[in-house]
């Protein structure tokens, strides 16, 4: 009996510890750059496209644009291709063969992204330069570089939300004598609808979030991009990127910058919450 | 009430008095034999009950009618069915109209997740691009026909799954009949429901096998007396006899048919 209390209580303490450095990395990141928003002011901060930091100009509007440019990007390549894999996965194959396609799927999540980097510098980058022009590092490379990255997230969390779809449902359709693909299109995809927004929104936290794949292939250079073929600097690789050296309100900066991403996912991860509570 | 044209005006001139013909069927789940040597025939028109104790393949036959087993892996399907003379098991034959002119209504009630209009209009849009006009009036002939329009008509955007279970099993079989089958399988239709609402259903099929032949499957002996004509017995994959309600009921050939619905086991 006691000895059951103690052993709770240690469980407890360590539930919570989780959720302590969680409050910690939060607390420290508002605490190092808040103070600089509050200096430069929130409108100079996120709304200007000047940034020189160690000559007091800290505007990351180039790199907020970039980001967003990046994941949609990201977006555009990886939402289809994923969502008809888990399309294909959980309606239209025997369930051997989706036995084994989702643990090899759920694998590429466990790749590490300097892999994907490298893969993008030494076959993509070429490939864009070659064919399309520019310096091939690029919003492209960086885009299709994240499509295939958050495949993984896609893929997973839609097969799950499409298996959560009642069979009756499909019995139904095809009683009513619907093909396969109608019964997919007409009752299961709009059944699945939440689960699956909840997929794209954490593909999307997964691939604003990416910083060592985006630094290797997307070039980095300081600027609002006028086209696909732009290299582009987003949020994370600045913070990556400039750390090292950063030191005072430069380093400040870059924390400030930290809050903004932060702020971006927690916004994307509580919607997706939100969302799979609501069904 | 507004009714459905009586399904035999649309057959050959001179239908024959039975619309499915079983011959010889028999079904396996992969080495288990779920249907043995089935020979039978359905009238049209009437209600058919089959009744017999759980997993003696009543449910089996059913979805055998539809072809719904087809869904099943390691189903192997020997004999012939055939409804309104043509093999449902040839090359020739459509699947999707097949399924069209058969349809079932299942054990729970299953309405998509969809409003109610949308449930209704679901399998008319699949075979066809029915306009505005047309769909409303599909709908409300379906809905009229199982005794809902009323209830509904002024909440035809809500969710289906607002609706009472009784509503709902309703709303599938208008569901069906928005489609024109011939034929209504019913797969234990009134399981999930109450008395009352059983009763309801039951008057509601009376109703319908005016224009429609009906197979319904069901665990209810009280309810095959009450509502069919034809009652069929089935033990252990086997059809052991099948004859007016009133005979199965008060004078069976077959000792087990006697002792099922003595109560002896099942």
């Amino acid at each position: 009996m006691h000895r059951e209390k103690f052993i709770e209580r240690v469980l407890l303490l360590l539930a919570l510890s989780s959720v302590g450095s969680l409050a910690l990395i939060t607390i420290f990141i508002f605490l190092e750059g808040f103070p600089l928003i509050l200096s430069v002011g929130l409108k100079d901060f996120i709304l200007s496209s000047h940034w020189a930091p160690t000559k007091g100009h800290f505007g990351i509007l180039a790199m907020i644009i970039s980001s967003v440019l990046v994941t949609l990007g990201a977006m555009i390549i990886g939402v289809p291709l994923g969502l008809s894999c888990a399309i294909v996965l959980a309606e239209f194959s025997p369930k051997r063969l989706k036995m084994v396609l989702k643990p090899t799927l759920e694998l590429l999540a466990g790749i590490p992204s300097v892999v994907y980097g490298f893969l993008g510098v030494i076959w993509l980058v070429p490939l864009i330069r070659n064919y399309l022009g520019g310096p091939g590092l690029s919003l492209l490379a960086g885009s299709i570089i994240l499509g295939i990255m958050i495949l993984p997230t896609v893929i997973s969390i839609s097969i799950d939300a499409l298996t959560a779809v009642p069979d009756p449902y499909r019995d139904g359709s095809l009683a009513l004598g619907a093909t396969r693909w109608q019964t997919v299109s007409r009752v299961v995809l709009p059944a699945a609808r939440s689960g699956i927004i909840t997929a794209i929104i954490l593909g999307m936290g997964r691939a604003i979030g990416e910083t060592m794949a985006v630094i290797m292939v997307a070039g980095n250079a300081l600027q609002i991009p006028t086209s696909i073929l732009d290299p582009v600097r987003t949020l994370t690789s600045n913070i990556a990127l400039e750390l090292g050296y950063a030191a005072g309100r430069h380093r400040e900066a870059l924390f400030a910058t930290g809050i903004v991403l932060f702020i971006i996912i927690m916004i994307l991860n509580l919607s997706a919450t939100l969302i799979t509570r609501r069904r | 009430m507004t009714i459905f044209p009586a399904a035999s005006d649309k057959g050959p001139p001179a239908p024959a008095p039975d619309i499915i013909v079983l011959r010889r069927l028999n079904l396996f789940y992969g080495t288990f034999q779920a249907l043995q040597d089935i020979d039978v025939t359905f009238p049209r028109q009437a209600i058919t009950a089959l009744i017999g104790p759980s997993g003696c393949g009543k449910s089996t036959l059913l979805r055998t009618l539809n072809r719904m087993n087809d869904l099943i892996e390691g189903v192997r399907i020997e004999g012939e069915v055939l409804i309104d003379g043509q093999d449902i098991f040839g090359p020739d034959v459509v699947l999707t109209d097949l399924r069209k002119k058969v349809g079932m209504v299942f054990q729970r009630p299953n309405p998509f997740p969809l409003s109610i209009y949308d449930n209704v209009v679901y399998g008319p849009r699949l075979h066809g691009q029915p306009g505005k006009a047309e769909l409303q009036e599909i709908l409300e002939r379906s809905l009229t026909a199982v005794e809902m329009w009323g209830e509904v008509k002024d909440r035809l955007k809500t969710s289906a799954l607002s609706l009472t279970e009784e509503q709902q099993q309703r709303l599938c079989i208008a569901r069906v009949l928005a489609v024109e089958p011939e034929i209504l399988l019913m797969d234990e239709p009134c399981s999930a429901l109450d008395p009352l609402a059983t009763l309801r259903i039951e008057e509601l099929m009376q109703e319908l096998k005016r224009n429609y032949t009906i197979i319904i499957v069901t665990h209810n002996m009280q309810q095959a007396a009450r509502a069919s004509d034809l009652s069929g017995f089935m033990y252990l994959g086997e059809l052991i006899e099948i004859g007016s309600t009133g005979d199965i009921f008060t004078r069976p050939k077959d000792s087990r048919t006697e002792d099922y619905i003595t109560g002896k086991y099942g």
